[in-house]
This record gives C-alpha cells, sequence and structure tokens, in this order.
C-alpha cells in the first residue's frame, strides 16, 4: 500500500544544507576577505533546483501508482516517544504535498536566481541566502511532513526565517519592528496551532499521530472536540497566512528585500495555512459549521485587504494587500470544502504574485530603492520586459480570461455558489472588481503617462538577465497555469483536481451549467468594470491624489493598527509594568527579602562569638565535650 | 595496678587540653597537642596490656608516625609565620573575626 | 613492690613535665620539661612490658621528634621580647582547668567502672620487635603503607611550606 522511498528525506535537506554551508561560509568570511558573489549564488541555487529535481521525481513515482495508493512515505528516525505520543521525523508525500512541493521548490529556486542580480552588491549577501536556503526548507518540512508535529516544526521554521528575513536590513529601526510584528503575530496563530494539536492528540491521537492514522480514525473525534479542533487550527492558519484578525504583519513585511516578499507570498509562508486546512480536509468536512466561518472570515478579508489596497502609495504595499485579499479568496475556497480549488489559486497565485513581486523589485532596482509610485510613471518604454510581465501577472491576478488566476478564481466563486454560499459569491464577485481596479491603478501609474521624476526616470532601464529571465519564465506560467484545471465547461478535465482528490475529503458540487455560466459572466463582467474605472482615472496619468472622508479612512487602513495598539499592546505593557512595580517588589520579593535579612540579623547575633583566636575556637570544642561528658556522666550512673 | 595507668592517661590528657587554650605560644600550643597524643598512646599500651594483645602496640606507633608527619608540618607552617609576622603568638592570626 | 614504686616515680615525674610545660613562659624550658615527660613515659611503656614501644618512644618521640622541636626553637633565636605577652595566663589556666574537669571526671568514672587488672610483667612473647612486626605485617599491612604515604605527603607539604620564597598577601 505505502510505498517507503528514502529520497524523500533528502528534498528539505538539500536547502538546509545549504543555508549551514552557507552561514558557516558567511560567518568565517565576512570579517576578512568576503567570498565573491558568485560562490554564494551558485552555492544557493543548487540546493532548491536539486530539491525541484527530486520533486519532478516523487511526481513521476507518484504518477505510475493507482490513484488511490498514491502514498510514498519515509521515516528518517523516531524523534520521540512518550507515553502513548510517538513521533517519528517522517516524511509524506501523497498528491496534495507533491502539488505543493513542485511549485515551492520550482518558484523557490527562480527567485534564488533572480536574487543573484537583485541583492548584489549588499554587504551580507552570503547571510541572506543562507536565510533564503533555510526559509525553504523550512517550508519543505512543513510540506511532507507525515504528521502535524513535524509540520510544527516546519511552521515555526518559517515564522523564524520571515522574521530574520523581514528585519534583514537592520539598520533601520523600523524594520526591526515589523521583524517583531510579524513574529509575535506569528506567535499567536502558532498557540492557536498548539492548542488544535493538543486537542487532536487528546480526542484521538492515541492510535497514531500522523495523517494517515488521524484520517482512518476522524469519525471517532467528537463533534465538539471536532469544532474546537478545527477553529484553533484555524486561527494558526489566519496567522500564518494573514487573515482577519492576524493579517497585520503582512503589509509590514515589506520592510524586507523585495525576493523575501516574493518568497513569502508566492512560495513559502502564507500559502501554509491555506495548505494546513486542506491537509486536515478530512477534518473540516465533517464540521459544516468550521468551514462556513472559514469561508466567511477568508471573504470577509478579501474585502477588507481589497479596500485597503486601493489606497496604497507603496507599489509592494499594493501587492502585500492583493495576497492578503487572494488569500482570502483561497480561504473561501476551502471554507466552502472546495479544497482543491483553495489549492489550486495557490499554485497559480505562487506564479503571478512571485511575478509581479519580481517585476516590482526590477521597477524598485531600476528607480533604486524608490517604492512610492507617485514617484513613479511611463516606465513602459524604458523597461519593455518588465512592463509586459508585469501586465500579464496583473491580468493573471485579476481574473482576466484565460490567464491562470481566472481559472483558480472563477472555480472557487463557482463552488461557493454551487453549494449555496450566495453571499460569499457575492462578496467574491465585488472582490473581483475591486482587485482588477487596483492592480490596473498600480500598472497605470508606474508604467503609463507621463514621468513624474525624471531624473530617476532617465536612469531606469531593464534589469540583467538573471533577473529578466525568471520574470519571463513566471509569466509564462502565469499564463498557462490555469489550463492544469480547465473546468469541463471550456472542454477541460480538471487535471489538477483529479489529480488531488485522493488526498483531500471533498465532494465535488453537481451545479447546472447556468450556475457555471453565471460564474463566469460575473466574474468577467466584475473584471471589465474594475478595469475600466481604472483606465478612466489613471490610464492618461494622474496627479497624486488626496484623499478625504471614506478615502481618508481606507488610507489608514481603517487604523487598524492603532486599535490593536490602544485595546491590546497598551493594556498588556501596563499589566506587565503594574506587575513589575507593584507585585514583584511586594509579593514576590518580600518573601525572599525578609528571608535573607533574618539570615543577617542571626549571623549579626552570632558574630559576636567568632573572636578570630584559633584557641578560642578550640576552647569552644572542648566546651561542647565538657558540656557531653557532664550529660553522659549522669547517665552513667 | 591498670587504673593508676590510666588516670595517669587522663590526667595528662587534661593537661594538654588546658595547654592548647590557656597559652598563646604556637611551641607549646603544638607541644600541648604532642602531649594528648602521648596520653592516648599510654591509653592504648596500657589496654594491650590488659588484653595481653598487641594491636595496641601497632596503634600507638601509628599514632607516633601521625605525630612524626605532624610535626613536620606544623614546624615549616611555624617557620613561615615567624618568617612572615616575626611572632609567635597564634592570637596574631584573628582574619576569622566576624 | 619495684615496679609499684617505679610506676610512682614515673607518673609524677610525667605530671610535673606536663605542667612544666604548660606553665614555662619560654618555649625551650617547656620543651625540656616535656622531654622529661616522654622519658617518664617511655619507663611506664616499659613497666607495661611494651618493649618495642620504649624503644620508639625514645628514639623517635624524645629523640627525633623532640629534638627538631628544640633545633626549630634555637633556629629561630627566639628572644624573651618576641615572645606573646601573656599576662592572663594564669587566668586562662584556671578556666580552661575547669572546663576540663567535667572531662576529666567523665572519664575518670569510666575507668573506675573497669574491673582492676595485674600490671605484672610478661614473658619474652610479648611485646617484642618480632611479635610486632609480624602482627604489623600481617594483619595490620593496609594501614601501615597507609602511613608511610601519609608520611610523604608531609614531607612533601613540608618542603613546600619552608621554601616558599615570599608569601603573597
Amino acid at each position: 500500500m505505502e510505498q517507503s522511498v528514502n529520497y524523500l528525506g533528502l528534498i528539505p535537506l538539500f536547502p538546509l544544507m545549504g543555508a549551514v554551508l552557507i552561514g558557516l561560509l558567511h560567518i568565517f568570511t565576512c570579517k576578512r576577505t568576503a567570498l565573491p558573489e558568485k560562490v554564494y549564488g551558485i552555492l544557493a541555487c543548487i540546493g532548491p533546483v536539486l530539491s525541484f529535481i527530486l520533486a519532478l521525481k516523487v511526481f513521476v513515482a507518484l504518477k505510475e501508482l493507482a490513484p488511490e495508493a498514491r502514498f510514498l512515505t519515509h521515516k528518517a528516525f523516531i524523534w520521540f516517544s512518550v507515553g502513548e505520543l510517538h513521533i517519528d521525523m517522517g516524511f509524506l508525500a501523497d498528491p496534495l504535498s507533491c502539488l505543493m512541493l513542485l511549485f515551492v521548490t520550482f518558484i523557490g529556486s527562480l527567485i534564488h536566481i533572480y536574487s543573484i542580480g537583485y541583492m548584489g552588491g549588499d554587504k551580507n549577501y552570503g547571510k541572506f541566502f543562507a536565510y533564503m536556503n533555510l526559509f525553504l526548507g523550512s517550508m519543505l518540512v512543513l510540506v511532507l511532513g507525515d504528521g502535524p508535529v513535524v509540520m510544527f516544526v516546519g511552521w515555526e521554521g518559517v515564522g523564524l526565517c520571515s522574521y530574520l528575513l523581514i528585519s534583514f536590513y537592520s539598520e533601520d529601526r523600523s524594520n526591526v519592528l515589523a521583524g517583531n510584528k510579524a513574529f509575535i503575530v506569528n506567535r499567536i496563530g502558532d498557540l492557536g496551532f498548539v492548542l488544535g494539536m493538543s486537542f487532536l492528540f487528546w480526542g484521538i491521537g492515541a492510535s497514531g499521530f500522523d495523517y494517515l492514522s488521524l484520517k482512518a480514525n476522524v469519525q471517532y473525534l467528537e463533534p465538539t472536540i471536532a469544532l474546537a479542533v478545527c477553529l484553533l487550527l484555524f486561527i494558526g492558519a489566519a496567522g500564518k497566512s494573514a487573515q482577519i484578525p492576524l493579517y497585520v504583519w503582512l503589509p509590514d513585511a515589506m520592510a524586507g528585500p523585495t525576493p523575501v516578499s516574493a518568497l513569502i507570498h508566492a512560495a513559502t509562508m502564507v500559502t501554509a495555512g491555506v495548505y494546513m486546512v486542506a491537509r486536515f480536509s478530512f477534518l473540516y468536512a465533517g464540521v459544516e459549521l468550521a468551514g462556513s466561518i472559514v469561508a466567511w472570515i477568508g471573504i470577509l478579508t478579501a474585502l477588507l485587504a481589497a479596500i485597503f489596497g486601493m489606497f496604497q502609495e507603496d507599489i509592494k504595499k499594493v501587492l502585500a494587500y492583493s495576497t492578503v485579499s487572494q488569500l482570502g479568496y483561497m480561504f473561501a475556497g476551502v471554507g466552502v470544502a472546495a479544497y482543491s480549488a483553495g489549492i489550486f489559486h495557490v499554485f497559480t497565485h505562487a506564479f503571478f504574485k512571485a511575478l509581479l513581486f519580481l517585476g516590482a523589485g526590477s521597477v524598485i532596482y531600476a528607480l533604486h530603492h524608490e517604492q512610492n509610485i507617485w514617484k513613479m510613471g511611463g516606465l513602459k518604454s524604458k523597461m519593455p520586459k518588465t512592463y509586459i510581465t508585469m501586465v500579464i501577472g496583473a491580468l493573471a491576478l485579476s481574473g482576466c480570461p484565460p490567464f491562470s488566476g481566472f481559472f483558480s478564481k472563477d472555480e472557487i466563486l463557482y463552488s461557493a455558489l454551487a453549494t449555496g454560499h450566495f453571499g460569499i459569491w457575492a462578496v467574491g464577485v465585488l472582490v473581483a472588481g475591486m482587485t482588477a481596479y487596483y492592480t490596473f491603478r498600480m500598472i497605470f501609474v508606474v508604467f503609463h503617462g507621463e514621468p513624474r521624476d525624471q531624473h530617476a526616470y532617465e536612469h531606469a532601464s531593464d534589469a540583467p538577465h538573471v533577473m529578466t529571465v525568471p520574470l519571463i519564465i513566471l509569466a509564462v506560467g502565469a499564463l498557462f497555469a490555469g489550463f492544469f484545471n480547465l473546468p469541463g465547461i471550456f472542454g477541460g478535465d480538471q487535471i489538477v483536481s483529479h489529480w488531488l482528490a485522493p488526498s483531500l475529503s471533498e465532494h465535488h458540487p453537481h451545479g447546472s451549467l447556468f450556475l457555471e455560466i453565471l460564474a463566469i459572466g460575473a466574474s468577467v463582467v466584475a473584471f471589465a468594470i474594475g478595469i475600466k474605472i481604472a483606465y478612466g482615472k489613471f490610464g492618461k496619468g494622474a496627479p497624486e491624489p488626496s484623499f478625504s472622508g471614506f478615502a481618508d479612512f481606507a488610507y489608514h487602513k481603517f487604523y487598524v493598527d492603532e486599535l490593536y495598539d490602544r485595546i491590546i499592546v497598551q493594556p498588556y505593557k501596563a499589566i506587565g509594568s503594574s506587575i513589575w512595580k507593584v507585585i514583584e517588589p511586594n509579593v514576590t520579593d518580600a518573601p525572599v527579602k525578609g528571608v535573607s535579612r533574618l539570615y543577617m540579623a542571626l549571623g549579626a547575633a552570632f558574630k559576636v562569638f567568632q573572636v578570630g583566636y584559633v584557641r578560642i575556637y578550640a576552647l569552644y570544642m572542648v566546651l561542647g565535650l565538657s558540656i557531653m561528658s557532664l550529660l553522659l556522666s549522669q547517665s552513667l550512673n | 595496678m591498670m587504673h593508676g595507668y590510666l588516670y595517669l592517661s587522663i590526667i595528662l590528657f587534661c593537661l594538654g587540653i588546658v595547654g592548647v587554650v590557656a597559652r598563646r605560644n604556637v611551641f607549646t600550643v603544638f607541644m600541648s597537642i604532642e602531649l594528648m597524643l602521648n596520653a592516648a598512646n599510654l591509653a592504648f599500651v596500657t589496654f594491650a596490656r590488659v588484653h595481653e594483645s598487641m594491636d595496641g602496640h601497632v596503634l600507638a606507633m601509628m599514632v607516633m608516625a601521625v605525630a612524626a608527619a605532624e610535626a613536620a608540618l606544623a614546624l615549616a607552617v611555624v617557620i613561615l609565620l615567624h618568617k612572615h609576622k616575626s611572632k609567635l603568638d597564634t592570637n596574631v592570626f584573628s582574619l576569622l573575626k566576624g | 613492690m619495684f615496679a609499684d614504686g617505679l610506676f610512682i616515680l614515673f607518673a609524677v615525674l610525667a605530671v610535673l613535665g606536663a605542667i612544666g610545660l604548660v606553665l614555662f613562659q619560654h618555649p625551650m624550658n617547656g620543651a625540656m620539661s616535656f622531654v622529661v615527660t616522654l622519658i617518664s613515659l617511655a619507663g611506664l611503656y616499659a613497666l607495661l612490658s611494651a618493649k618495642l614501644i620504649f624503644a620508639l618512644q625514645l628514639i623517635v618521640y624524645a629523640g627525633a621528634i623532640m629534638s627538631l622541636i628544640v633545633f626549630i626553637i634555637m633556629f629561630l633565636n627566639i628572644q624573651p621580647e618576641d615572645l606573646p605577652k601573656e599576662e592572663t595566663k594564669l587566668f586562662y589556666i584556671l578556666g580552661g582547668g575547669i572546663v576540663v574537669v567535667p572531662i576529666g571526671l567523665f572519664l575518670a568514672k569510666i575507668v573506675k567502672s573497669l574491673p582492676e587488672h595485674s600490671a605484672a610483667l610478661m614473658g619474652d612473647n610479648f611485646g617484642g620487635i618480632k611479635e610486632v612486626g609480624l602482627l604489623l605485617f600481617r594483619d595490620w599491612l593496609i594501614p601501615f603503607e597507609i602511613v608511610s604515604l601519609l608520611l610523604l605527603v608531609s614531607l612533601v607539604g613540608a618542603v613546600i611550606l619552608a621554601s616558599k620564597r615570599g608569601i603573597t598577601k
């Protein structure tokens, strides 16, 4: 049934080894003569590329098996065994993790190659690649882990690496704060994950705590516990994948270098939450309420992020909110039990979001680290390759047929409609229109119209090949990735959905043709309206707008950060300082200090006897002996 | 007759204690300790005679060996003391005073 | 009777020597007085038929150890003004004596409870060098070796202590 293959463990091992090697090289050389950047660059790319090759091998091996028996496992070693809990450092490749594996390693490799150019000249070049490799390795552990515990190792690993990379330019205090914010918000989510995991173990963990055993035993789980587990795990997913109310870290995460943003948004980190929900689809499938909550939170996040995205002025923040918004779609998809649709959107999103970020990175690179879109403009003629590829990415993101984003987004919306979630569908269509609007607002402002900063404009040009080639590859992916899952109405047969079917507990809804056409039509109309408005406002070039009223409110992100600061951070600090100033000295320290004072008083009292003369000490001894003799001679009678 | 020997041993021992406690001269203190050891030796030898077994003699020899070792070390210390402070007074050293 | 007379003589000499040791101001006088005690003790050992111990007491104690002490006393060339002035010496001796009395009485009480035993001289098979030597090397071999180690250690220690050039404060 299950097949054990030992090369499975090598997939995460390659990037991790790369991280260790590069890290050591960097530590031992950074003080003296730095190694040439090429050494680091090549070393850093070897690991991801080897992993990608092995992922292809896994894919081929899985394909040869019968669909129901597509499991490859590898138990590297027994990690620990306490009471009923037996955890192996085990890896599992099934269609779901294999799909994740393929695009994570593929896009990860491209981003590594791109980084060779983008990071050129940075004095922490080696450190950067060490972190990047560690990031990718952690993500692969997360994807390949055969149980929640191994997944959690990778889960924490990506959290750590995101912290390290977001605050990579650590000379600037605000970058460090952004890293801290990401780390702390993720920690809140991790608490949910750990609690959910504990409940799950408490419920059905006794007979094996890996996915396959859990899936086999899931019917023994009590419904209330199942609901609690689902919601707690979703808190974890919300932390990692930036959903309401824990989305606040992701826009701030733009403080890191642009390839890091691409890696976080496309291949690693944020997709982990969606992957986790899909991984536990056997659990969510049984609890409809949890699914609805997930779906509604997802779509509301999508709406909120889209509103924010419409008013941003930082090119990377626009993209960041678009990611939050797309992640909302993914959760809406997995929430309405369309797991394959959600995962498929993860897959296509990885291509076009990586493409957009790397494109944005090229623009920023060309303009010497200028990120404000109102200082760009008219770059179309100066950076044709970047322009074309970014337009492809933007079309895919906006859901323009036949780009990849259209198919995956449409699949989600159709699933929502077919399962009777009309509210979700309606909001989803609205967000689709808004997505088209803010994406093309960005494109028009950056590439069309008149240059706003003449000096920067004149020096701008396309990036070197090492950066443009990954862009072109990703553009091809963003164009055609959608065809992998062509729905029946376009003559396809949903290859990805069928491929994923054995891993997921999913029932394909059988909607009518009318619903299908309605879903597609609404999406296309929303896209068209969105792009029309954007062209109308920004197509010919526009001055930097000043916001007022609702727009100003949205520009400041509804003051959510300030609200969190007021209702969570400040009270927490107040509690902390009151404990420090009141409780600590009076309650905890007082007995300790009292004991020490008691002994000091006793010492002062007994000090009198310590005259310092040896013979007096001898006299004490003899005195004791004498008293003992007196007492003993009483008893001798 | 044995009682006489044992009483003598007690008297010598007590005199040794008095010497250690009352005198400040290092040599006297040291020889008082030797006196106590000798008192113990006398008791050992007496009991060996009483039980007509020579283990007491062996122990007495051990005590003598220990006394010799002690003498060597103690006199080295006395020389250091004299070199350092030019005094033979045990009260010179009162560093343990609280 | 002769033996009893000798015992009384030696006992009185030993006690007098010990009292002298405690009372003499100058350590040289104390040492001489202590030698008297040691020699009297040697005599007592002889009365107790401990021939080997008698010899060792004379050779090792009265001979070696005491001559070492006397040598050091003379080596340091002690003047009367170097000696500690012990104005309260008698007071201390009195106090020490009072403290010691209970101990002495207690021990005496124990001795009293023991049965009396003759101290007549024993024959050739007791206390000679051969007999004690056999016992020493048969039953007491390990303690004997340990004592030899102790002596070695004290030898090394004495050398190191005495040869120290300067003393760090």
